[in-house]
């Protein structure tokens, strides 16, 4: 049998090929020069052989990321299995195994028994017993990583873009897990491992909340049902007077409400779990900075942006006198409404990685928990205008958006306040974040959706007329 | 009560006083065998002076019901529910008995109650009633002699003290109308105790003669035939110090010797335990699951209603989810009953600091579900007679787990009169033709208890039992269509439950799953509902039915084979699908 190294080499330049295609590789749009083999590892059987691997995707000298791949080898591959095809290898074909139930148990397998493979760790958390009988099924199709759910108990996450240093997804989960948080999905198991001596994460196991439901489809169903009411009451006859979303079946905000205790919740947590302390000196500025950097890079590239840009420096250099301490700590680092689950038991946070694009060393730094809410509040506005729904009338569409926004944004903070200090309370730093947020917004969207640029643009019109 | 058997007629030497007998009178054919009929049955509530006037007195009495029996057989009703139909002054609706083995002449006799049971026994159809055991009207003869005579056979039959202060820790529940659970007896001179209304007095179990008068009366109507009791007020038999004297151990203790006294004498009848109280809590009511349940056979389960309610409003599964999810499992023998609209309503005290704060957000504030918690309204007028949406929580009603209760009047989609009040603004008559009285009563239109329901889109000439019976499109038809389906199939009353998952929060799915002791009987039904008036689309993952075919229930089409991938529907506003999951290449028709 060939050595799983050698298979990989072998079968380098077909990964190199199918590359392009996946929907977490982070390099789309660069060409990919090669594939250059890190390291690889037999993890099941002979027929069929489940072998674990690690690549280094050469896309020129400031491009080049690592990214894990579970590969299946099998003689015969059967049809249901086609199109995991990635390259023959003698006789045999080599596929994507994470299609493949009878290999995925593989993985389960091993974290139960907490074995290590040439150094591949796989554990489970203290305490877990697993039920190493359910199959599984990759669900979604997610930016960055593969997730497998077992059955409908666990969901295994796999981070394809291995990169060095414990994940931080995994290191909060364990932090907010060992005080008995109720707003995350327990933790449950790992693959980890060292890759030139430096940690990394390959994969995290955790509880698979069965019938939850993300914030965002939750949020959008409430907006659709008010302008729904406000379809109705265009069409009528007489004075039109917009519907109050307060007054609409589908109002969100005590959903709302609850969400901004349950974030609040998980900042407490992580203090109190990886501490929290008041921000060292130079913070502020190193904010403010990184704020007007960001925004001169976007200001290149989205002429749009221009007319805002006195008002937009000016908020970010408000950031700079601020008096009084301010605390900083561990956060989520990407909190948006597609980072929080509905399930029947509340709401939870999930994906704990932070902004992938990000450097590690700047995810893991510790910062105001107002950029959380920040992120927070700016997808509230998001959901509000997302839905191509009334645009008959532009601007009776933004009153009902902009009414639904504040109703849910004012109901988010109330609950947040509940369980942590007012964030309303440091309204400066909180405006600058959300403006520097709608920066990068308006970047993003310039280069990727441009239909949706009016979202962010007209928020930074608002955000700077209005004084925090 | 002249002229018709009743208690008190006259006294023996000991003073006990002569109770009619069951042997006094013919006895019902019995139903049929069937230990566990309640759980696949379809209730059906009706008020006695609402469904139809025989004796054309302006009141509907058991006369009526029983020439409509035909009408509810048709519609594929079970069991018969009967509020209250004993003698009674009337101060509360007839929770108010003067006597337990009397009916109140409005609504005829005994012997009339012994013909519509055995009428609806040759019907399949079963009768239970309401049963209050905790307190009598003061106008009982049991509380006369109890006040005349504390030395007397009655004299400790209800709670007397000199004094007013005992069990300072029960709350006074009618807190409108009552200042305290003691009134004080001029006759007696002496305070009684009553947890409700003060012409109301607890009778007293600590007498272990009361339980076994109340356990007599049980039987006088057991012996004449009845099917079961709903039994009122369960959770305030006894008082103890130091307690707020509801759920007491020893309340438990005697729910267990009516439910033995069932089992060993009368077995295949059924006690429904009225406990007003969140689902972790009413399952005690059920007693012990190692014995399959020794207590009630049945509760209901108060909070589903308004939950049902809430979700499709808010257009997300998330409070019908919550609810289920926080039910306990209950013992193999006992069954929720369930419900859309019924005479008693959810209350906000009975719920937990959680609970209370969740319905407050989500309830209290929003003025329309307010007005749904508060007033009494039917289920029609709810909805805006919104027939997707009636179609909706109808299916809800019928294959969520639990026994379904339907309302008199419901199944034609009739409507409320607001002006007459909240307790008779859904009592009005039942309309089953568009003639006079709704047909209803053939009496002067002035003399009807209260007046049939005559506005444009609910009224009598609209809304009838005659002109939807004749349509196969009518409300009526549809309901009677779906309780055959649900007839079925035995997943519905006897199957587990477990909820779907998917991605859609405005989508609520879920399985019941019977199996069988014999290998045919095994059923197996999803069931899809949209709770958005937008059409969804939702992907449910079904792989463990993999290979199987669904089959929807009510045209019998097939669908197309599950497989691995999640499995993909799209629901039209409002809309839901039942399936039965076949086997494939069976081309089992449902």
């Amino acid at each position: 049998m060939i050595s799983a190294t050698d298979l990989l080499a072998d079968i380098a330049d077909a990964l190199a090929a199918v590359l392009p295609e996946q929907r977490w590789f982070a390099g789309k749009g660069r060409p990919v020069h090669g594939v250059i083999p890190v390291r690889a590892t037999d993890l099941a059987g002979a027929e069929p052989r489940l072998v674990h691997a690690v690549v280094e995707v050469d896309q020129g000298e400031q491009h080049r990321d690592r990214y894990q791949f579970l590969l299946g080898v099998r003689s015969d591959l059967p049809d249901i299995l086609g199109h995991a095809w990635v390259a023959a290898c003698g006789d045999q074909a080599v596929y994507q195994a994470i299609h493949d139930p009878e290999l995925t148990a593989v993985l389960l397998d091993l974290m139960a028994q907490g074995t290590t493979v040439e150094g591949l760790r796989f554990a489970v958390e203290p305490g877990v017993t697993l039920d190493t009988e359910q199959r599984s099924r990759p669900v979604g199709a997610e930016q960055s990583n593969t997730s497998l759910v077992y059955g409908q108990t666990y969901i295994l996450k796999l981070f394809r873009k291995v990169a060095a240093g414990r994940s931080p997804d995994l290191e909060l989960h364990r932090a907010l897990a060992s005080l008995g948080c109720k707003h995350i999905a327990a933790p449950l198991g790992s693959i980890e491992g060292a890759l030139e001596s430096v940690p990394v994460t390959y994969g995290m196991l955790t509880e698979y909340l069965r019938n939850a439901a993300d914030g965002w489809a939750m949020a959008t169903a409430s907006v659709r049902d008010l302008l729904a009411a406000n379809l109705l009451v265009e069409g009528a006859p007489g004075p039109v007077e917009q519907a109050d979303p307060a007054d609409v079946g589908g109002d969100f905000a005590s959903e709302a409400h609850r969400l901004g205790q349950a974030v609040a919740t998980v900042h407490t947590d992580l203090a109190t779990a990886l501490g929290s302390a008041p921000a060292p000196a130079g913070y502020l500025d190193a904010v403010a900075d990184d704020m007007h950097r960001r925004l001169d890079g976007v200001l290149a590239q989205v002429p749009e942006l221009s007319p805002h840009e006195d008002a937009l420096r000016a908020a970010f250099d408000a950031v700079r006198g601020l008096e009084g301490p301010v605390p900083v700590q561990r956060v989520h680092g990407d909190l948006h409404l597609g980072q929080v689950l509905r399930s029947v038991t509340g709401w939870v946070l999930i994906d704990f990685e932070g902004e992938p694009m990000v450097p590690l060393a700047t995810r893991v730094a510790p910062t105001s928990t107002l950029r959380d809410v920040a992120g927070m509040l700016r997808s509230f506005d998001y959901a509000a205008n997302y839905l191509p729904l009334g645009d008959d009338d532009p601007e009776q569409r933004a009153a009902v958006a902009l009414a639904w926004t504040t109703r849910n944004q004012d109901a988010f903070c109330d609950g947040y306040a509940q369980a942590a200090p007012d964030p309303r309370k440091h309204a400066v730093l909180l405006h600058a974040f959300e403006l520097d947020k709608a920066v990068y917004e308006v970047g993003y969207e310039h280069s990727n959706r441009p239909l949706w640029l009016p979202i962010p643009l007209a928020a930074i019109t608002r955000l700077t007329t209005t004084s925090p | 009560m002249k002229g018709a058997p009743h208690t008190g007629e006259a006294m023996l030497p000991d003073g006990h006083l002569v109770e009619p007998q069951a042997g006094d009178y013919e006895h019902a054919k019995a139903a049929p065998t069937d230990p566990h009929w309640y759980k696949r049955a379809v209730f059906y509530e009706v008020l006695v002076r609402a469904f139809h006037d025989h004796d054309g007195n302006g009141a509907g009495d058991l006369a009526g019901l029983t020439r409509k029996l035909d009408y509810l057989e048709w519609l594929g009703i079970d069991c018969l529910w009967l509020p209250p139909f004993y003698a009674s002054p009337l101060r509360d609706g007839g929770y108010d008995i003067s006597d337990f083995r009397a009916v109140l002449p409005e609504f005829g006799t005994v012997e009339d109650f012994v013909v519509l049971l055995d009428e609806a026994h040759k019907r399949g159809i079963r009768v239970i009633t309401d049963l209050v055991m905790n307190h009598t009207s003061d106008q009982h003869p049991w509380f006369q002699e109890s006040r005349r005579d504390p030395e007397g056979p009655y004299g400790d039959f209800y709670v007397w003290n000199d004094k007013d202060t005992g069990y300072p820790d029960a709350r006074v529940i009618f807190v409108d109308t009552e200042t305290s659970n003691w009134t004080y007896d001029p006759v007696r001179r002496q305070f009684y105790w009553h947890r409700f209304f003060s012409h109301q007095p607890d009778l007293n179990y600590d007498n272990f003669e009361v339980g076994e008068a109340m356990l007599d009366v049980l039987r006088f109507w057991l012996d004449l035939g009845i099917d079961g009791f709903r039994l009122d007020a369960v959770p305030y038999l006894f008082e103890e110090e130091g307690t707020n004297c509801e759920n007491l151990p020893r309340t438990h203790e005697f729910l267990k010797r009516c439910r033995k006294v069932i089992d060993d004498e009368y077995p295949g009848r059924v006690l429904l335990a009225e406990a007003n109280q969140w689902p972790a809590d009413v399952v005690e009511y059920f007693g012990d699951p190692a014995a399959g349940g020794d207590e009630a056979h049945m509760a209901f389960h108060f909070p589903l209603m308004p939950r049902i309610f809430m979700a499709v409003r808010r257009e997300s599964r998330f409070p019908i989810s919550e609810i289920l999810a926080q039910t306990p499992p209950i013992p193999s023998g006992a069954q929720w009953g369930i419900f859309l609209r019924n005479h008693d309503e959810l209350t906000l005290e009975m719920v937990t600091d959680e609970e209370r704060d969740y319905m407050y957000s989500e309830y209290v504030k929003d003025p329309r579900m307010r007005a749904n918690i508060g007033i009494r309204r039917r289920l029609a007028p709810l909805l805006d007679n919104d027939r997707n949406q009636l179609e909706l929580f109808t299916a809800l009603l019928l294959s969520l787990p639990g026994s379904p209760v339907l309302y008199y009047g419901d199944e034609i989609g009739m409507g409320d009169n607001i002006w007459l009040g909240d307790r008779d603004s859904v009592r009005t008559p039942m309309q089953w033709t568009p003639d006079r009285n709704a047909g209803f009563s053939s009496c002067d239109p002035g003399r009807i208890y209260l007046p049939v329901i005559m506005d444009p889109v609910y009224g009598y000439q609209a809304v009838n039992v005659e002109a939807q019976s004749t349509s196969s499109q009518s409300l009526l038809n549809w309901t009677r269509r779906m309780i055959q389906v649900r007839h079925q199939h035995s997943a519905f009353g006897l199957g587990d439950f477990s909820e779907l998952s998917s991605s859609n929060p405005s989508v609520l799915a879920y399985r019941r799953s019977h199996v069988s002791n014999h290998d045919a009987g095994d059923d197996l039904v999803i069931c899809v509902n949209n709770l958005s008036r937008f059409p969804q689309p939702v992907e449910l993952d079904l792989g463990e039915h993999a290979g199987g075919v669904p089959v929807e229930l009510t045209g019998g089409v097939h669908f197309p084979p599950i497989g691995e991938l999640p499995y993909l529907l799209t629901l039209p506003g409002h809309g839901f699908y039942w399936f039965q999951i076949v086997p494939p290449n069976t081309g089992r028709e449902p």
